[in-house]
C-alpha cells in the first residue's frame, strides 16, 4: 500500500485543471500523430535495430569509454570520465573555478539534474540558465518536470505570464506567441554572454568521439555555437558503436517523442569545433570543448542485474509517459525523483536517484502493457516494473495486503471469507443488482462505481447441476473458474459450458481449483503467486483433459506464467507447461474449435467492444471476437475510441488508487456512449465488473456489459 | 549525384514547408536576385552572409545590394547580434523530410544559420539525397568526421507552453531553402 502523503500528491496532481486538459489532450491524441509519424517508417524494424545496437554497446561498454576518449581527445575534446556523481559534480565545480566561468548556458540534460549541478555551481555563485524554454518556465516556477520531453505542461499560459512579468518587471500578457518572443529576448542575452556552454546528449559514438544533440527551439544549437566553453555531460547509456548505429535513435526518437518525423534540429559535434573568441576582432579559435562521461555505480548496477540491463536500450523518448493512462491523469510530479518520470522512469528513478522513492511509485502502474507496445528501445517496460514491486514487497512486506493475499492463495479461508461476504452483504444490497460496498480486503471504497453481489451460491456447487446434452463429444474440456466466475458471475460459467456444448464439447470443473494467483503476481507477492500456482496444477489435472478454458483473460495469462515459477526440469515445471499449453481464452478456443458459424436470433442489436489489456496485449487475441460477434446474426457491431485502453479496473488496483482508477473508467464510459450502443461486449469479469459498476453509479441504464459468451448463448437461443 | 529531378526537387519542397518552412528552386545565374527576392519580400533590410563560391558565381551580393539590402560579410559573431537576416550554403539535403545538413565547421555560416530571425540555406539540387538512410550512408561513408554537422530541419519551434505548436523560438523565426540546379 502507497503512503498517505503519496496519495495527497495524487489528488493535489488530478485536482490541476491545466494538466488535466493539457496532458489529457496530449496523451489522447498522441497515437493517432505518432502513427502518422511513422507513415512508410517500420516501427518494429527500427526498435530492434535500436535494442542491438545499444545492447551491443551495453555489452561492451568499456571498449565504448575507451574508444570514445581516444577518438574525442584526438579531435581536440576532453573527456573526464567518472566513476561517481559526487566526482563528476567536483571536477566540473574546480573545472568552472579554474576557467573563472560566472554564467553557463545550458540546455536539456538530464544526467545534469542528477549532479544537482545547477544548485551545486549557484552555490559557488555561479549562475546557470536553463535555456530549453520549458526547463525555463519551471526553473522560474521552482518546480521540477511534469514530463521528460515537455516539463512544463502543468501550467498554462496566464501562469506563464505571470512567471514572465516578475521576471521581466515588464507586463507580459498570456498569449503563448508573445510568451515565446519574451522567451526569445530574454535567453538571446545570456547565450551572447554566458562564459560556458552545457549539453546533454541523446546519443553519444565511440567510433569518431562524436555527441548528438536533438532538439526544436535552437537553444541546442545557440550553447554549441557560442560560448568558448562546451561541457556536454552523460550516462554511459548513451553509447553506439558507429555513427551508422545512431541513426535508429533517430528515426524513432522524434516520432515516439513528439510526433515528429525529425525535430528542428540535430547536432552532431565531434571533438573541439570553431568557434569566435574575441568578436571585436573577429577571432576564431577552436572552442574548449568537455564531455563528462557519468560511469556511477547505479548505471553499473543495471549492467550487473539481467533484468533491468535492458535499461541501457532506453532513447528516453517519453513514448511510456505518453500511452500511460495512470500518467495521463496525474502526469510526472506524483513520480517525485525530480529527474525521471512515468513507466521507465520508475525503473530509472530506483537506479538513479531514489530507491525509497521508486518502490512507492512503482505502485502506480496498471500493468496494462501499453508502454511495451510503444517504447522506441522494445524494453519491457511493465515487466520490469513488475519485478520493482516484487523487490520492494519482499523487502517491504504490508501486513494488510499479505493478509487479504495470504486469504487468497488460502483456498479455504477465501472460500469460506466470500460465502461470509455473501451473507454479510445482505443489509446493503435492500434488494437492489448492485451493492456499493463489499467486506473484508475487497471493501475499498472507489468513487464512481458500484460492485457486484457475491453470489448466493457459489459455481462449485451450481456446476453439477448444469445439465449438460452431448451425445457424441468430441472431447473434454476443463473449466478454469477464477474468482469471479467463481463466486460472482456464476451464470457466465453457465454460459461458457452451453456455448462449448453447442459445437461438441464436454466441460468439468475440477474443484480443487483455487484464485489463479494473479492479484498476488500484480501485487509484487512472488511467493503467493507460486503456491497458488502449485495449487492449480494440482487441481486442475490438465493431463486428463483436451482444452482448459478460462473466461478471464488475467486467469488466462497467469496460468501462462506458471511455468516460470519452477525450475526447469522439474515435475512442476513439466506438468506448468502443459497446462499452460493446453489453457485458452474463451473466445480464442470457441472460434479455434470451429464456433465462429454465421447464428443468432437476428434481432438487432447494436454491440461496441472493450478490450482487457490481458486478452490484447499479452494473449494477443484481438480478431477472433470479432469475428463471432460479427457472425450473429443481429449484432451491428461498431467500434469505439481508444477501445484498448485500460478500463481503470486492473486488478486491485481500483481499490488502492480509486482516485486514479475512477477519471479511467470515466473516459471509457464516454467513448462507449458515444457509440450509441446497446451493448459493451468485453472477455473479461474484471471488466465487466468495473463497466458495469461505473454505468450504474451514473444511473445509465440503457447499455448493457456482456461478456461475449453470454452473447453468443443468448443469440444462438442456447439457454 | 547528378542534377537533381523534378520529382526529387518536389519532394523536398513539400516536405520542407510541412515543417513550415518555404524553397524555391533557381539556376546557378538567378541565384542572386532569388535569394533577394525572399528577404525583400520579407521586409528584412539588413543580412549577413557567409560568401561561397556558388553565392559569388550567382552574385548574390550585388543582387541583395541592389535590392535595397545591407550586407555584412565579415564580423559575423558581432553583427549577427542586431542583423535579421542569414544567408550560407549548406552541403547535403534530405528530400523526404526537407532538410538541409550543414557538413562543415566553419562558425560563421553555424552562427547565421542559428542566430538570425530569417535564414536561407542554400543547397546545390545535386547534394540532395532521397531519404534520411541516405544521408546516414554519406555521413558514415565520410573519410572523417567533422568537426561540426547539423541537421536543419525548418524554423526553430517549441510546443512547451499548452502543447500549442509555435513556430520561432531561439533559432530562425523563418526560414527558406534555395535549391540550385548545379549540374
Amino acid at each position: 500500500m502507497s503512503s498517505e502523503a503519496l496519495k495527497q500528491e495524487i489528488r493535489d496532481a488530478l485536482d490541476n485543471t491545466t494538466l488535466a486538459r493539457t496532458l489529457g489532450t496530449f496523451c489522447k491524441t498522441y497515437p493517432a500523430r505518432r502513427e502518422k509519424a511513422y507513415e512508410g517508417v517500420d516501427f518494429e524494424a527500427t526498435r530492434n535495430k535500436i535494442s542491438e545496437v545499444k545492447r551491443y554497446a551495453a555489452d561492451h561498454i568499456d571498449e565504448m569509454i575507451e574508444e570514445f576518449t581516444k577518438n574525442c581527445e584526438a579531435r581536440g575534446g576532453h573527456v573526464i570520465h567518472a566513476r561517481s556523481k559526487e566526482e563528476a559534480m567536483e571536477k566540473i565545480r574546480v573545472l568552472v573555478k579554474e576557467k573563472g566561468v560566472k554564467t553557463i548556458v545550458k540546455s536539456k540534460s538530464m544526467a545534469s539534474e542528477e549532479l544537482h549541478f545547477n544548485t551545486t555551481l549557484a552555490e559557488d555563485g555561479v549562475l546557470v540558465q536553463e535555456t530549453d524554454l520549458g526547463e525555463f518556465i519551471i526553473a522560474l516556477e521552482g518546480n521540477t518536470p511534469v514530463h521528460m520531453v515537455m516539463p512544463a505542461l502543468h501550467l498554462n499560459k496566464e501562469e506563464v505570464a505571470d512567471l514572465f512579468t516578475d521576471y521581466t518587471k515588464v507586463k507580459n500578457e498570456p498569449i503563448i506567441a508573445e510568451e515565446v518572443k519574451t522567451a526569445r529576448k530574454v535567453m538571446r542575452e545570456k547565450f551572447i554572454t554566458a562564459d560556458m556552454a552545457v549539453s546533454g546528449a541523446n546519443v553519444a559514438v565511440a567510433e569518431t568521439g562524436t555527441v548528438f544533440t536533438m532538439s526544436n527551439e535552437g537553444n541546442g544549437r545557440m550553447v554549441g555555437t557560442l560560448p568558448k566553453i562546451h561541457l556536454y555531460i552523460f550516462g554511459i547509456e548513451k553509447f553506439v558503436k558507429s555513427i551508422s548505429d545512431a541513426r535508429w535513435i533517430f528515426k524513432a526518437l522524434p516520432r515516439n517523442g513528439t510526433a515528429q518525423r525529425i525535430a528542428a534540429y540535430v547536432s552532431m559535434y565531434t571533438g573541439a569545433c570553431d568557434v569566435v573568441t574575441d568578436k571585436e576582432n573577429d577571432t576564431k579559435e577552436k572552442k574548449e570543448f568537455y564531455a563528462v562521461i557519468i560511469d556511477d555505480p547505479g548505471r553499473r548496477a543495471i549492467l550487473e542485474e539481467p533484468e533491468f540491463r535492458p535499461l541501457f536500450e532506453c532513447i528516453r523518448c517519453g513514448a511510456c509517459l505518453d500511452v500511460c493512462p495512470a500518467f495521463a491523469l496525474v502526469g510526472g510530479h506524483v513520480y517525485g525523483s525530480k529527474v525521471y518520470t512515468g513507466g521507465v522512469g520508475v525503473m530509472l528513478t530506483h537506479f538513479l536517484v531514489n530507491e525509497g522513492r521508486a518502490s512507492e511509485i512503482q505502485n502506480l502502474c496498471l500493468q496494462c502493457g501499453r508502454c511495451k507496445e510503444v517504447c522506441g528501445g522494445g524494453l519491457p517496460i511493465s515487466d520490469m516494473i513488475m519485478k520493482i514491486r516484487e523487490k520492494s514487497v519482499k523487502e517491504n512486506p504490508n501486513a494488510i495486503k499479505k493478509f487479504a493475499l495470504d486469504a487468497v492463495s488460502d483456498r479455504k479461508l477465501f472460500h469460506s471469507m466470500l460465502r461470509i461476504a455473501s451473507v454479510a452483504q445482505a443489509p446493503f444490497t435492500k434488494g437492489q443488482p448492485m451493492i456499493r460496498h463489499l467486506p473484508m480486503f475487497l471493501s475499498g471504497l472507489t468513487e464512481g462505481r458500484s460492485f457486484p453481489n457475491i453470489a448466493q451460491v457459489p459455481l462449485r456447487d451450481v456446476f453439477p447441476t448444469i445439465e449438460q446434452n452431448v451425445p457424441d463429444p468430441k472431447g473434454k474440456i476443463a473449466l478454469f473458474a477464477g474468482c469471479l466466475l467463481d463466486f460472482v458471475y456464476t451464470d457466465l460459467a453457465r454460459d461458457v459450458v452451453m456455448d462449448l456444448n453447442s459445437i461438441g464439447y464436454l466441460v468439468e470443473m475440477p474443484l480443487g481449483q483455487a484464485c489463479c494467483g494473479c492479484p498476488a503476481s500484480t501485487m509484487g507477492d512472488v511467493d503467493n503467486a507460486r503456491k497458488e500456482a502449485e495449487i492449480n496444477i494440482e487441481g486442475m489435472e490438465a493431463e486428463k483433459y483436451d482444452y482448459v478454458v478460462s473466461a478471464c483473460p488475467s486467469c488466462t495469462h497467469q496460468l501462462h506464467q506458471y511455468q516460470t515459477f519452477f525450475e526447469e526440469g522439474t515435475e512442476m515445471h513439466k506438468r506448468a507447461v502443459e497446462l499452460g499449453n493446453k489453457t485458452f481464452d474463451f473466445c480464442k478456443l470457441f472460434y479455434d474449435l470451429g464456433g465462429c458459424e454465421e447464428s443468432g436470433d437476428g434481432k438487432p442489436v447494436k454491440v461496441t467492444y472493450h478490450d482487457s489489456c490481458h486478452l490484447c496485449r499479452s494473449l494477443r487475441v484481438t480478431q477472433e471476437q470479432r469475428e463471432l460477434l460479427k457472425n450473429t446474426k443481429g449484432v451491428e457491431f461498431v467500434e469505439m475510441e481508444d477501445h484498448d485502453n485500460c478500463c481503470g479496473f486492473g486488478g486491485t488496483y481500483s481499490v488502492l488508487y480509486p482516485d486514479i482508477a475512477a477519471p479511467i473508467l470515466q473516459q471509457k464510459i464516454d467513448n462507449i456512449q458515444a457509440t450509441g450502443a446497446d451493448v459493451v461486449a468485453v472477455d473479461c469479469p474484471g471488466c465487466m465488473m468495473q463497466i458495469r459498476g461505473g454505468l450504474d453509479a451514473r444511473g445509465i441504464d440503457n447499455v448493457k456489459v456482456k461478456h461475449t459468451a453470454e452473447i453468443i448463448a443468448e443469440k444462438r437461443g442456447l439457454i | 549525384m547528378g542534377k537533381i529531378t523534378d520529382e526529387l526537387y518536389e519532394r523536398f519542397k513539400k516536405n520542407l514547408e510541412s515543417v513550415n518552412g518555404t524553397c524555391v528552386r533557381a539556376s546557378k545565374s538567378d541565384l542572386g536576385k532569388a535569394v533577394a527576392e525572399i528577404l525583400k519580400e520579407a521586409g528584412i533590410p539588413d543580412t549577413c552572409i557567409v560568401e561561397t563560391p556558388l553565392m559569388k558565381e550567382g552574385g548574390v551580393i550585388a543582387a541583395l545590394e541592389e535590392a535595397g539590402i545591407k550586407v555584412y560579410t565579415d564580423h559575423i559573431r558581432l553583427n549577427a547580434e542586431t542583423v535579421k537576416g542569414g544567408i550560407s550554403e549548406v552541403q547535403y539535403g534530405i528530400a523526404d523530410l526537407g532538410t538541409m545538413v550543414q557538413g562543415r565547421d566553419v562558425i560563421d555560416e553555424r552562427i547565421v544559420s542559428t542566430m538570425s530571425e530569417y535564414y536561407i540555406g542554400i543547397v546545390k539540387g545535386s547534394t540532395i539525397v532521397p531519404e534520411y538512410d541516405d544521408m546516414f550512408d554519406v555521413i558514415a561513408a565520410l573519410p572523417e568526421m567533422p568537426n561540426f554537422v547539423g541537421f536543419v530541419t525548418g524554423p526553430s519551434r517549441t510546443a512547451d507552453i499548452e502543447c500549442v505548436s509555435t513556430v520561432g523560438v531561439h533559432g530562425p523565426l523563418r526560414l527558406s531553402a534555395v535549391v540550385v540546379d548545379d549540374e
